[in-house]
């Protein structure tokens, strides 16, 4: 302002004139200092003033998040409808169809669906390698665990009348053929041979229902489901699912602790393994029914779940379960088939069983065998005090120590040839023995 | 067999023998000169057929059965591949012809091995007492004597000297009916997975059968306990039948021998250490082999070129080496609904035929050759196997004597043998599954299973 530059300067050099009284001059015209011009915000009149005031204006423009306020300000080619070089690339939003097509619909959401639960359950399956192994799978069934097979299961083994003649020649011929003769080529592949091996073994069994027709009454089933739901301590756990081939029998295994064992297990302390939750490596879901289901219908003549066999039988070792994580899978399943079954018999209320339920299980990858015989005591799972469960394992059993397909030659001399090495007959005769057992 | 690449280059490997050539001309003993014998690597006739009885020389003295199956398939060329489970019309009569076989409906005279009792059938004979009667089950004679066989037939059971327990049908069919039910009533499945309707209920169902069976029956039959298993196996077998020219290629103009390739993969099959009795003379003859003027490619046969493999389900070295029962199951590809909605139901048992005559052919000639048997070499006894195939209601029954292997082109003319193939139609083992029952149960249908499980040679 031009005006104001001469009419500053002229009032600061009468001021410095040294006017007195504080008189100034401005325009010719004596004036005083007045009341001080408010420098302030200026007070909120309609005169003065456009919009809301500042605090409400403040929270009508929230501040968002930075990542979401750059998406906002950048300039995108979206308008031009071409690409741009030097703008952004433009998210558009997703495309909704109008009308539901169902092969293109990403389905019910979890909160929509009518299975939804507000507590979350974690189901066993069989892909799930627990970490802790046997110790977890003990904890989440209230189990004690002993070492080597019950007596039962070792008289049978020790009695020279439960073999068949020649039987450890017809064992060696089983082994041969799966590992050696099974194929065209010249190795077969573990996937052919753990299951030749498997069948063979059962053959071999089968055929003892010459000396003990009982045995004729017994059914295997492949493909089958499981589902067992119990509550361990304020947690659901259920297991679910196909898990391996299970051996029915019209009659149940007779229990094979004596009362006094099943009473004194309730001295017994579960390990914990803090800090690692007993819940690792199960899956959880939100969405489940809860199931107790032997797989089979009411009616069926061959109720009673004698044998699990377990068979890993792919060819990577990564795929296979380690000897440890067959173990647990071999335990939560025998004690899943054995819940089942304790549920359909005695009802859904948690209780001692006077009359225990006992499920085998024989766990194998061709060359070594996990022999295991599970007995059910007691429903009552939510506590970890009182009657346990009681399993007896016998691991890493080896039916032959190595099979050679190819004859190992050093400079054109044959050092090994092609054949199995290390045969152990007592192997099959424990297989035999869980087998023979409950019909012996 | 016209191996003609091969040999050259293994003939500087060996050295020139004395061995005696059909070309030579008679030398006198004692003789100064080498005998004068046809060049062996010209391009002519006489050379040719040389270095073919070179050839036939090496198999005949190879040192082992697998060495005699290594040379036997080592030249590959290219060769039709025959299917035993095929659409293709009128596949028997085609296949009979490719494996020179004679076709007999029903199944061969045979007496019953055991005596069956039914249960209806009651026969008061005052003999009866020391036999188990058919109620009681046979485990109250808990110790199976390896019997004498009844010669009689199945409707009257003559007394016994010896203590073997007649069958018990009722248990047989308790068992039938019990892996039935489980597999299509009792087990939890979900719906089968599309076209894979014989994985879900028939499969299961015929591996159960077959193996409750196999046990239940092998206290009677002691060739069973000694058996062998197997599911899923795998049973190859290359032949040479007739003569063709090759049409194209470089190999234009020649004469060629006809090869076949089977590879075939029954459901399940029991092996045995001993064979099983022949069911007529090696000469039989029982009927006409079809006689088809057209190439195998009308059929519609189609060529490949591959591995040349003779398979019986495991290797040589194996002591089950001889064939007792397969059992094959009929794809859904190939089942019934879908023969009826295309019009063509007398092509229905075609397929079990099919099936029948080229999976046994393919097995028993797999087994004469484990045993050093081949073309050149003519099978000394007969080859007997028998075979079910199913679709897991229907069943027909095929019981095979393999006579000949000698089918090349030179060896066809002065061989009078033939195959014989017995077989029955299909028939239905039940009418229908429901609520936890089976209705409608065919017994004749087991009772023709059992006496196949039952077979066994004449000294057991």
């Amino acid at each position: 302002m031009a005006a104001a530059g001469p009419m500053a300067l002229r009032r600061a050099a009468a001021k410095g004139s040294g006017s007195g009284g504080g008189l100034a001059l401005a325009r010719g015209v004596l004036t005083r200092a007045g009341p001080p011009r408010p420098r302030g915000p200026l007070p909120r009149t309609p005169w003065t003033t456009r919009g809301p005031p500042p605090d409400v204006l403040a929270q009508a423009v929230e501040r968002l998040p930075v990542r979401e306020q750059v998406e906002l300000d950048t300039i995108t080619y979206a308008g031009r409808q071409h690409f741009m070089p030097g703008l952004a690339r433009p998210r558009f939003p997703p495309w909704d169809r109008g009308w539901h097509d169902p092969w293109h619909s990403p389905g019910p959401r979890y909160e929509d669906m009518p299975l939804r639960k507000d507590r979350s359950c974690f189901v066993c399956h069989q892909n799930v390698r627990m970490l802790e192994g046997v110790r977890q799978a003990q904890w989440l069934t209230k189990t004690k665990l002993v070492e080597g097979l019950p007596p039962s299961v070792q008289s049978i083994i020790d009695n020279p009348a439960h073999r068949l003649e020649d039987h450890e020649e017809r064992v060696r011929h089983a082994v041969w053929h799966a590992r050696l003769w099974n194929t065209t080529e010249t190795a077969p592949k573990r996937e052919h041979y753990c299951p030749a091996l498997f069948e063979d073994l059962i053959h071999i069994c089968r055929l003892m229902s010459a000396k003990y027709p009982s045995l004729a009454k017994r059914m295997l089933a492949r493909n089958y489901r499981i589902a067992a739901t119990w509550e361990r301590e304020s947690i659901l756990f259920q297991v679910r699912g196909q898990n391996g081939i299970l051996m029915n029998s019209m009659a149940p295994i007779p229990p094979v602790a004596s009362k006094e064992e099943v009473l004194a297990t309730e001295e017994h302390v579960l390990e914990t393994f803090h800090p690692i939750s007993p819940t690792i490596d199960l899956q959880e879901v939100i969405v489940y029914k809860e199931l107790n289901d032997t797989g089979f219908k009411e009616g069926y003549p061959y109720s009673h779940a004698h044998t699990l066999f377990f068979l890993e039988s792919a060819n990577l070792r990564p795929r296979r379960f380690r000897p440890e994580q067959l173990r647990a899978k071999m335990l939560m399943f025998a004690f899943g088939n054995a819940l089942a079954k304790a549920r359909l018999l005695y009802g859904n209320d948690p209780k001692v069983l006077e009359q225990p339920v006992v499920v085998q299980s024989i766990g194998t990858d061709g060359q070594f065998f996990q022999f295991m015989v599970f007995q059910l005591n007691t429903t009552d799972l939510v506590s970890s005090g009182g009657i346990k469960n009681m399993v007896w394992i016998d691991s890493d059993q080896k039916l032959y120590e190595n099979a050679l397909c190819i004859p190992e030659v050093k400079k054109r001399v044959v050092l090994k040839p092609a054949g199995i090495y290390g045969f152990q007959p007592d192997t099959f005769k424990k297989f035999l023995a869980l087998y023979l057992h409950g019909t012996v | 067999m016209a191996v003609l690449g091969r040999r050259w280059l293994l003939w500087h490997g060996r050295c020139w023998s004395s061995q005696a050539e059909s070309a030579a001309l008679p030398q006198p003993p004692d003789s100064l000169y080498p005998p004068i014998v046809a060049s062996a690597t010209s391009n002519s006739k006489a050379a040719k057929r040389r270095r073919l009885e070179h050839f036939k020389q090496r198999v005949h003295a190879a040192p082992s059965v697998e060495e005699k199956l290594r040379l036997y398939g080592l030249l590959q060329r290219p060769k039709y591949m025959v299917y035993p489970q095929t659409f293709a019309l009128n596949a028997d009569r085609w296949y009979q012809s490719f494996t020179k076989t004679v076709f007999v409906p029903g199944l061969p005279p045979r007496a019953p091995p055991a005596a069956v009792k039914t249960p209806g059938a009651v026969a008061p004979e005052a003999a009866k007492a020391p036999e188990v009667v058919a109620g009681a089950a046979p485990g109250a004679a808990a110790a199976p004597a390896p019997g004498t066989e009844a010669p009689a037939a199945a409707e009257a059971p003559k007394p016994e000297a010896g203590a073997t327990p007649s069958l018990d049908i009722g248990e047989l069919r308790s068992l039938a009916c019990d892996a039935l039910l489980q597999e299509s009533f009792y087990q939890n499945k979900k719906r089968p997975f599309l076209y894979r309707d014989q994985d879900h209920t028939p499969g299961p169902f015929l591996t159960q059968l077959v193996s409750t069976l196999a046990a239940f029956l092998s206290c009677r039959n002691p060739l069973l306990s000694a058996s062998s298993l197997d599911l899923n196996p795998e049973v190859n077998y290359y032949w040479h039948h007739g003569e063709e020219v090759v049409d194209r290629g470089y190999r234009k103009g020649r004469v060629d021998p006809v090869r076949f390739q089977i590879d075939d993969n029954p459901h399940l099959q029991i092996r045995v250490p001993k064979q099983l009795p022949q069911v007529v003379p090696l000469e039989a003859n029982l009927g006409d082999v079809p006689v088809i003027d057209h190439k195998p490619s009308k059929l519609p046969l189609f060529k490949r070129q591959y591995e040349n493999k003779v398979f019986i389900g495991s290797k040589v070295a194996d002591p089950c080496c001889y064939g007792h029962t397969q059992f094959h199951l009929i794809p859904d590809k190939l089942k019934r609904e879908r023969f009826i909605k295309a019009r063509l139901d007398d092509q229905i048992e075609v397929v079990y035929r099919a099936n029948g005559i080229a999976s046994l052919f393919a097995w028993t000639a797999a087994q004469a050759m484990y045993q050093g048997f081949w073309n050149e070499a003519d099978v000394t006894r007969p080859f007997v196997s028998q075979a079910v195939v199913t679709d897991g209601k229907y069943f027909a029954f095929f019981c095979y004597q393999l006579n000949t292997l000698a089918l090349t082109a030179e060896t066809i003319e002065n061989n009078p043998r033939k195959n014989i193939c017995w077989g029955t139609d299909s028939k239905p083992l039940y009418d229908v599954v429901e609520d936890g029952s089976v209705k409608g149960f065919n017994d004749e249908i087991l009772l023709h299973l059992v006496r196949f499980l039952l077979n066994r040679p004449k000294e057991l």
